[in-house]
């Protein structure tokens, strides 16, 4: 990951219709080379900002640079662009090799890496198969095939696992893993937030249409503790245990049949020590002792909270 | 615009669709040929011997496609019909969205789009029209029609200028069909619209107000395509026809032009 020059810049970017703000001052830079993730609830304005981005949609104020072009004149920028933009919508009747044929003559693209493109998203024996026959899985894979076929710097994904099963939900991950991997930005939203955090360095999370977060996704969380899950092998013990964890200047919580800490200004693991000890040492043994990071989903949950509290 | 162009053309070449057209147009050519002739009635019988189909009329060096031109002038509501599907589907699928991230030069996208099934159109009415005069030739001495005058310079140069009116009588539906399909964005909204106006409507007012011939476009079209009607000549109304063409396609372009594609 480069990170030295921003790949997308907003300043202020809004969108309004009528009165409803759909995407509200946002400033945020997307640096080179990275995997961003692009967060939000449903409606939150994703969509919206991504279809700005990409010379759908005008905004109604604010700027923003895409490649170092300006959104206004998206024609500069687009030929190094490869998008996938709310589902894939091809043509129903053409098959997947037509849909992409026709997709790289409208861009200008070399059709010669069609059979490559396929491969790459693992449809190459069904390219002569007539779209309307794909499964949702495998229309998705001809729609990232499509937003391939320039080769593009920077690669925008919305909701690329959309309806997936799971399987399917593993296949798009290890895709955009292996697009990745080759120094392009990607910019992928989704609300399944497990799997952006295993692909994602980087992260922009907005709600309502504004910014709440935009950086680095692993100072993100940080403001959230770890916790530990302590549980007695005798359920029995409960009560015990848990006036062994306040000695420890803790405040317990249930969780189940066990209890949940919330570790500040101590170590995780040192601390974990400590109560396993202490517990031996009142006669409890315990069945269960685990440090639990904070995931990205209870990150953002716990923003989210936050922010509308 | 020669981009899209070329991109449209992947949906319009492929062999089943172009088979089918063929087909078609083999079956329109050899029975409106027939269908033409048998309904031609000699000039001291027809109503208004000018604008009417006449075994002389069909006898001159234009009539192997006047035949072409006078079944032709039925089809108007089917061209229609065509293009606000080619225009309007592409909003309910979403692929101008798809389209627009590959070529964001929204007018000529625009053109390219609407010039390449013109362009096919244009090619099966060709080969259309060449069915429909073949089968004449074949056809006509059963009715008494001669055709000597067919096979002549003359009638060559009355086939083309047929074939000109035709074309000019497609783009306008064409362009017609396309503005609709920008303006409402949906196929059942615009055909309906559309074929409400063009059709009925039209047609209601130019009973009581037989000017509505020169002036609106759907009658114009159909003066185009019979080779002009007793209220208008066919010059008049195609050039009529073309400067409506013009306004239709400003107002397409500068919609589509402005318009956030958000489906």
């Amino acid at each position: 990951m480069t990170q030295n020059v921003a790949v997308i810049a907003t300043d202020r970017l809004t969108k309004r219709y009528g009165e409803r703000v759909v995407v509200d001052e946002l400033t945020v830079e997307v640096p080179e080379g990275s995997v961003v993730g692009f967060i939000g609830p449903n409606g939150a304005g994703k969509t919206t900002t991504m279809a700005m981005l990409l010379g759908l949609v005008r905004p109604t104020a604010g700027d923003a640079t895409v490649l170092d072009e300006p959104v206004r004149n998206p024609a500069r920028y687009l030929h190094r662009v490869g998008a996938l933009l709310e589902g894939p919508a091809l043509w129903p009747g053409l098959t997947g090799a037509e849909n992409l044929r026709a997709m790289a003559r409208l861009a200008g693209h070399d059709e010669s890496r069609i059979p490559e493109i396929l491969d790459i998203v693992g449809l190459s024996d069904r390219a002569d198969d007539r779209f309307r026959g794909y499964s949702l899985g495998m229309k998705q894979r001809l729609g990232v095939a499509a937003a391939l076929l320039g080769d593009p710097e920077l690669l925008v994904l919305d909701e690329p696992t959309n309806g997936l099963d799971p399987v399917g939900i593993t296949e798009m991950r290890a895709l955009i893993g292996r697009i990745a991997a080759e120094e392009r930005t990607v910019l992928v939203s989704s609300h399944l937030l497990g799997e952006l955090e295993q692909v994602c360095d980087w992260l922009i999370i907005i709600d309502q249409g504004k910014l709440i977060y935009a950086g680095d996704s692993a100072g993100f969380g940080t403001g959230t503790a770890d916790t530990i899950m302590l549980a007695p092998l005798d359920p029995g013990h409960l009560t015990v245990l848990a006036d062994v964890v306040t000695t420890e200047g803790l405040e317990p919580r249930p969780d189940g049949d066990g209890l949940l800490v919330t570790v500040e200004g101590r170590k995780p693991r040192e601390l974990a020590a400590e109560l396993n000890y202490a517990a031996l040492m009142s006669g409890i043994v315990l069945a269960e002792l685990e440090v639990r990071r904070p995931t990205l989903e209870s990150s953002y949950l716990s923003i989210l909270e936050g922010e509308n509290a | 615009m020669i981009r899209t162009f070329r991109a449209e053309l992947v949906k319009f070449t492929r062999p089943r669709t172009v088979a089918v057209t063929l087909l078609l147009a083999l079956v329109v050519g050899v029975s409106g040929a027939a269908l033409v002739m048998g309904n031609a009635s000699p000039v001291a019988e027809a109503g208004d011997a000018d604008y009417a189909t006449t075994v002389e009329g069909l006898a001159e060096a234009g009539g192997g496609t006047e035949l072409f031109r006078r079944t032709a002038s039925f089809a108007g509501s089917l061209v229609f019909v065509l293009f606000v599907g080619v225009f309007a589907v592409e909003y309910s699928r979403g692929t101008y969205r798809t389209m627009l991230l590959r070529q964001p030069h929204r007018l000529r996208l625009l053109a390219g789009k609407l010039l390449a099934p013109l362009a096919f159109a244009a090619g099966v009415l060709a080969f259309t029209a060449i069915v429909f005069w073949t089968s004449g030739l074949v056809i006509a001495p059963g009715y008494d029609i001669s055709t000597d005058a067919w096979v002549s310079a003359d009638g060559l140069l009355a086939g083309l200028g047929d074939y000109g009116m035709i074309l000019i009588w497609m783009t306008g539906y064409a362009v017609f069909g396309m503005t609709v399909a920008m303006l409402l964005k949906s196929v059942p909204l615009a055909l309906a619209v559309g074929v409400a106006w063009a059709m009925p409507f039209e047609h209601i007012l130019y009973g009581p107000w037989p000017t509505a011939q020169q002036v609106f476009p759907g009658l114009l079209l159909e003066a185009v395509a019979e080779g002009g009607r007793p209220e208008v000549t066919a010059g008049v109304a195609a050039i009529s026809s073309i400067g409506y063409m013009v306004l239709f396609m400003t107002v397409a372009g500068l919609v589509f032009q402005r318009r956030d594609v958000t489906a």
